[in-house]
C-alpha cells in the first residue's frame, strides 16, 4: 500500500473511532505516553506530516521554519487535521516545536493546547530527570482530569500498558526479524502496521501487529533462523550487541536507516518506487517514529504509574535533541558493524537542527566503521522526489560494486 | 552620510568608554591562552551561570561572543563556510558555524577562534542548539561536555523545575570539582556573585538611563558595552568597566545629550544585531532614529541574590531559569509591550534570524500582538546576525522606509 493509501486507512480509522465516541489527542513528539491519555479514556493518535498539504503557514512562521512544523501548521490552517479534542506539545525538545506550541495557541485559541517538558539530562547517575518528568506527567493527568472531566483509572491504565506491550512485542519481532532476513516482510508492511497502530492505537491495530509477528515467527521457525532473530532483538533491546548471531550469506546490499522525524512509511513507499531497487535493501531504520518508538522499554503495572512512565520514556533509544551524542554514535557504531550492515542513508529535514547538527557526526561515525554513508535532504511533501531517487539508486549502485 | 566627517559632525555621539573595551578584549584574550595552556579553560554558553566556574578560577570563554567578532570583522560567510564544509548546514545557528569553522581552521581566523578548552558549559536557556553545537565542538577537540538542563518555564517556575535545575547546579560544582581537583568554596563564591550583581545593577542601570528624551544610549552602543557584563561577570574589571559607562551615561542625561544628535524617533529592536553592519543604526541616527531600548541586551538584567552558597545557588536557579529567552511568547510579547511604554517608544523592528529559531519563530505572531497592545507600528525584516549571504540591504531599507514614513 501507497504511504497515501496508509494514510487514507488510517483516517478512516480515526473517523470511525470518533463516530463511536472516542476523543482523540494528537501528539506530535514521539516519546509520548501513551498509556497516560488510554488511563484517562482518551486516544493518542500520532499527528502525521502530510505528503499533499496545501501551503497555509506564510502568514505565521516564516520561510525558516522546519518543513515539519510548515507541514503541520498547514494541514491546521486547511483543515486537514482529524478532528482532535486537545493536542499535546512537546517542550524541551527542538526550538521549532517549541515556538510552535505558542503560536499555535495564539493562532488557534480554539484548541485545547497541551504541553509536555521533557529533560534534556541524560546519563546521570542520580534520579532527577526522572522524577522531572514524573512530575510533569502528574500535572499533565491533572490537567487531563481536570479539563475533560475524566480522571485517571488504574484498570484503564492497565489496559494501555498491555496494549501497548503487544503492540512493541510484536513490532520489535518484526524488526528483529527483518535484520535477519529483509525479506521475510516488507519494510513498507512493518511500517504499515506501525503507522496505523501509532495513528489508532486500538486492540485491532496491535492484534493486526500481534498476527504477523505470529506469521513471521513461523517463518522464522521453518527457515532454522529463529535464535537469530532473538539474539538480534535483545541486543536492540540492550543495545548490546555481543552476542548477535546473524546467519552466513546475507543478502547484499543491507542498508540503515538514520534520522529523525521522518515517516517511515513516506521512507517505504519512496524505495518502493525505485525501478530495478528491492525494498529489502532497507535491514533496519533508526528513525523515531519506527526503530524508536517500537523500541521503548515496557512499563511495570506494579509501580507508580507516573515514575514508570517516565522511566520508560527516558530508557527510549536516544533523539539527537537529547544528551548523548557520544552514547548514541557508539551505539550505531557497533550496531552498523554487528549487524553486517553496508550502507546508512542519513536522512535530514531541512531547517531541522537536530537532524543538521546530527548528520556529519553520523557520517564519521560510519566511516570510522568503513561504512558508506549518503545525506538525503527531505521534506514531508517529498518536493524533491525524483532527485532523491537519483541519489539513493545512485548509492546503492556504489554498495553493489563493492 | 559621509563615514569620514569629524566625530561631532556625525549624527551619532561616539561613547568614550567604548575605548575601554579593547583592554578588556585583549586582556580576557590572554587570560584565556593562559588558561587553556594550563589545562583549565571553559568555553561558556551567555546565558549558563558563569559565576560558578569563575568561583572556582576556572578560565572562561564565550563562542557567541567571538562569533559577534567574527561576524563584526566580515567574514562570517568564509569562517561559516569551514563548517559547512565539515558538512554542517548552511541553516544551522551561524555563531555555531562560525565557532565550529574557527575551530576548524583556527589560523585561518587570527580574531575570534578561541583557545583550545577542556571543558564546554552549556546552559539550554537560550535555545537547544547550544548542546548540539557543543557537542560538535566536543567531537573536534576532545572537551567534555557539560549541559545545565533548564527547561522553558511556562507562567512560573513551579517547586519540581526548581529541584531539577537545583540538582542540575549541584552537579555542575561536582563536575568541575572532580574535574579541576579544586573545592569550591563559599566565601570566594559569595564575593564572585556580588561582584556579578553589582556589574549587572550597573548595566541595568545604564539601560534604564535611555528612558530620558534623548537617549544616551543606542542599539549599537549597547551591542558592544554589552560584551563584559556577558563575558566577564563576576569580575572586578567587569564592575569598573560598568562603573565608568554609568558615569558616562549620568552625564549624558545631566547635560541632555543624546546617543542621536538630533532625536525624533525612538524605536525598539528586538533581537541578536546583524553585526557585521552595526552601520546600520548609525544610518538611521542621520534620519533622527533612535534605538533607546532591545530585547538582546535586556536579558541580561537579573542579578543574584544570596548570602551562602546555598542561597546563592537558590538564586542561579531562578535567575538562570527565568531568562528571555526560557520563557514562551506571552512573555516576550509582555516585554516588549513593557519596553514600549517604559521607553515612550514610537515603533519597533524585529530582526528575524534566519539561523536562530528560538528567537525568531513566533515574530510573526508578536509583531501583530504588540501593535495589537501598544498602537504603536512595527516590521519585520530578515537576515542573520554573521552570515552576511543572507542579507538582502535594499530589502531592509525598503522595509524599514515603510515604517518611517508610518512614523514621520
Amino acid at each position: 500500500m501507497s504511504n497515501e493509501g496508509v494514510i487514507e486507512q488510517s483516517t478512516a480509522g480515526l473517523m470511525q473511532l470518533v463516530a463511536a465516541g472516542e476523543e482523540l489527542i494528537g501528539y506530535i513528539y514521539p516519546h509520548t505516553p501513551l498509556e497516560l491519555f488510554m488511563a484517562h479514556g482518551l486516544i493518542p493518535s500520532l499527528i502525521r506530516t502530510l505528503p499533499q498539504v496545501p501551503s497555509g503557514f506564510e502568514a505565521s512562521l516564516q520561510t525558516f521554519a522546519c518543513s515539519y512544523i510548515r507541514n503541520l501548521y498547514s494541514q491546521r490552517t486547511s483543515n486537514q487535521m482529524p478532528p482532535l479534542t486537545g493536542i499535546l506539545f512537546p517542550s524541551n525538545t527542538c526550538d521549532s516545536l517549541q515556538n510552535l506550541g505558542d503560536i499555535w495557541r495564539v493562532r488557534f485559541p480554539e484548541d485545547r493546547v497541551f504541553r509536555l517538558t521533557y529533560p534534556v539530562t541524560r546519563n546521570i547517575i542520580d534520579d532527577s530527570t526522572q522524577r522531572y518528568l514524573a512530575e510533569e506527567l502528574r500535572l499533565l493527568s491533572e490537567s487531563l482530569t481536570t479539563i475533560f472531566e475524566r480522571p485517571f483509572l488504574k484498570e484503564s491504565y492497565n489496559r494501555g500498558i498491555s496494549l501497548v506491550r503487544e503492540f512493541r512485542e510484536g513490532a520489535k519481532f518484526l524488526y528483529s526479524a527483518r535484520v535477519v532476513n529483509p525479506k521475510i516482510i516488507s519494510y513498507s508492511d512493518v511500517a504499515q502496521l506501525v503507522r496505523v497502530f501509532l495513528t489508532t492505537p486500538t486492540a485491532a491495530a496491535a492484534s493486526a501487529i500481534t498476527e504477523a509477528a505470529n506469521s513471521v515467527k513461523k517463518m522464522v521457525t521453518d527457515l532454522g533462523i529463529f535464535e537469530n532473530v532473538e539474539s538480534v532483538m535483545t541486543a536492540l533491546v540492550n543495545r548490546d550487541f555481543e552476542n548477535v548471531q546473524l546467519p552466513e550469506n546475507l543478502d547484499a546490499p543491507r542498508v540503515v536507516v538514520a534520522g529523525g522525524m521522518i515517516e517511515p512509511q513516506a521512507l517505504g513507499t519512496l524505495i518502493k518506487d525505485i525501478p530495478d531497487i528491492p525494498e529489502s535493501v532497507i535491514t533496519l531504520d533508526l528513525l523515531s517514529f519506527g526503530f524508536k518508538s517500537v523500541f521503548t522499554p515496557p512499563l511495570d503495572e506494579s509501580e507508580d504509574p507516573f515514575m514508570e512512565m517516565a522511566k520508560s520514556l527516558l530508557a527510549a533509544p536516544g533523539e539527537p535533541t537529547q544528551e548523548g551524542l557520544k552514547h548514541r554514535m557508539i551505539f550505531l557504531k557497533d550496531l552498523l558493524t554487528n549487524l553486517s550492515i553496508h550502507g546508512l542513508l542519513i536522512c535530514e529535514q531541512s531547517f531541522c537542527d537536530p537532524d543538521q547538527f546530527e548528520a556529519p557526526s553520523i557520517e564519521r561515525a560510519a566511516s570510522e566503521v568503513g561504512i558508506k554513508t549518503t545525506r538525503i535532504p527531505i521534506d514531508p511533501e517529498l518536493s524533491d522526489k525524483a532527485r532523491i531517487e537519483v541519489r539513493i539508486q545512485s548509492f546503492l549502485e556504489t554498495l553493489t560494486e563493492r | 552620510m559621509n563615514g569620514d566627517r569629524p566625530s561631532e559632525e556625525k549624527p551619532y555621539r561616539r561613547l568614550e568608554t567604548q575605548t575601554l573595551l579593547q583592554q578588556i578584549a585583549f586582556t580576557g584574550g590572554l587570560e584565556a591562552l593562559e588558561a587553556s595552556e594550563n589545562g583549565n579553560l571553559a568555553w561558556v554558553t551567555s546565558g549558563f551561570p558563569v559565576e560558578i566556574p569563575i568561583a572556582m578560577n576556572v578560565g572562561v570563554v564565550y563562542p557567541e561572543q567571538a562569533g559577534a567578532i567574527i561576524g563584526a570583522q566580515k567574514i562570517g560567510p568564509e569562517v561559516c563556510s569551514y563548517a559547512e564544509d565539515l558538512g554542517y548546514s548552511q541553516e544551522l545557528c551561524s555563531y555555531a558555524r562560525a565557532s565550529i569553522g574557527s575551530t576548524e581552521k583556527p589560523d585561518e581566523v587570527p580574531m575570534g577562534a578561541l583557545p583550545t578548552p577542556q571543558i564546554l558549559l552549556a546552559c539550554n536557556n537560550i535555545c537547544g542548539t547550544v548542546l548540539r553545537w557543543y557537542d560538535a565542538i566536543a567531537e573536534m577537540t576532545g572537551a567534555t561536555v557539560f549541559l545545565l538542563d533548564t527547561p522553558p518555564i511556562e507562567a512560573e517556575q513551579l517547586p519540581h523545575h526548581q529541584e531539577y535545575v537545583r540538582k542540575g547546579v549541584q552537579r555542575l560544582i561536582q563536575f568541575l570539582e572532580d574535574k579541576f581537583s579544586k573545592p569550591l568554596q563559599d566565601e570566594r563564591l559569595a564575593e564572585v556573585a556580588d561582584l556579578s550583581s553589582k556589574a549587572i545593577g550597573l548595566w541595568t542601570r545604564s539601560l534604564e538611563a535611555c528612558q530620558k528624551k534623548p537617549s544616551p544610549l543606542n542599539c549599537a552602543d549597547r551591542f558592544l558595552t554589552m560584551a563584559p557584563v556577558v563575558s566577564s561577570r563576576g569580575t572586578e574589571q567587569c564592575v569598573d568597566f560598568y562603573e565608568t559607562l554609568l558615569a558616562e551615561v549620568d552625564d549624558r542625561v545631566s547635560e541632555g545629550l543624546g546617543a542621536v544628535r538630533d532625536e525624533k524617533i525612538r524605536l525598539l529592536w528586538d533581537n541578536i544585531p546583524m553585526w557585521y553592519t552595526l552601520r546600520f543604526f548609525n544610518l538611521l541616527a542621520s534620519r533622527g532614529v533612535v534605538f533607546p531600548a532591545d530585547t538582546y541586551t535586556h536579558a541580561w538584567s537579573g542579578s543574584i541574590e544570596g548570602v551562602d552558597t546555598s542561597s546563592i545557588i537558590d538564586g542561579i536557579v531562578e535567575i538562570y531559569s527565568n531568562v528571555y529567552l526560557n520563557k514562551g511568547l506571552d512573555a516576550k510579547v509582555d516585554k516588549m509591550c513593557q519596553l514600549i511604554k517604559d521607553y515612550d517608544l514610537d515603533g519597533f523592528i524585529m530582526f528575524s534570524v534566519r539561523s536562530c529559531k528560538r528567537y525568531s519563530l513566533g515574530q510573526m505572531v508578536s509583531k501583530e500582538l504588540v501593535t495589537e497592545r501598544t498602537g504603536v507600528p512595527g516590521v519585520i525584516i530578515e537576515g542573520d546576525m554573521v552570515d552576511s549571504r543572507v542579507y538582502n540591504e535594499a530589502q531592509i531599507e525598503t522595509r524599514v522606509d515603510a515604517l518611517l514614513e508610518m512614523l514621520m
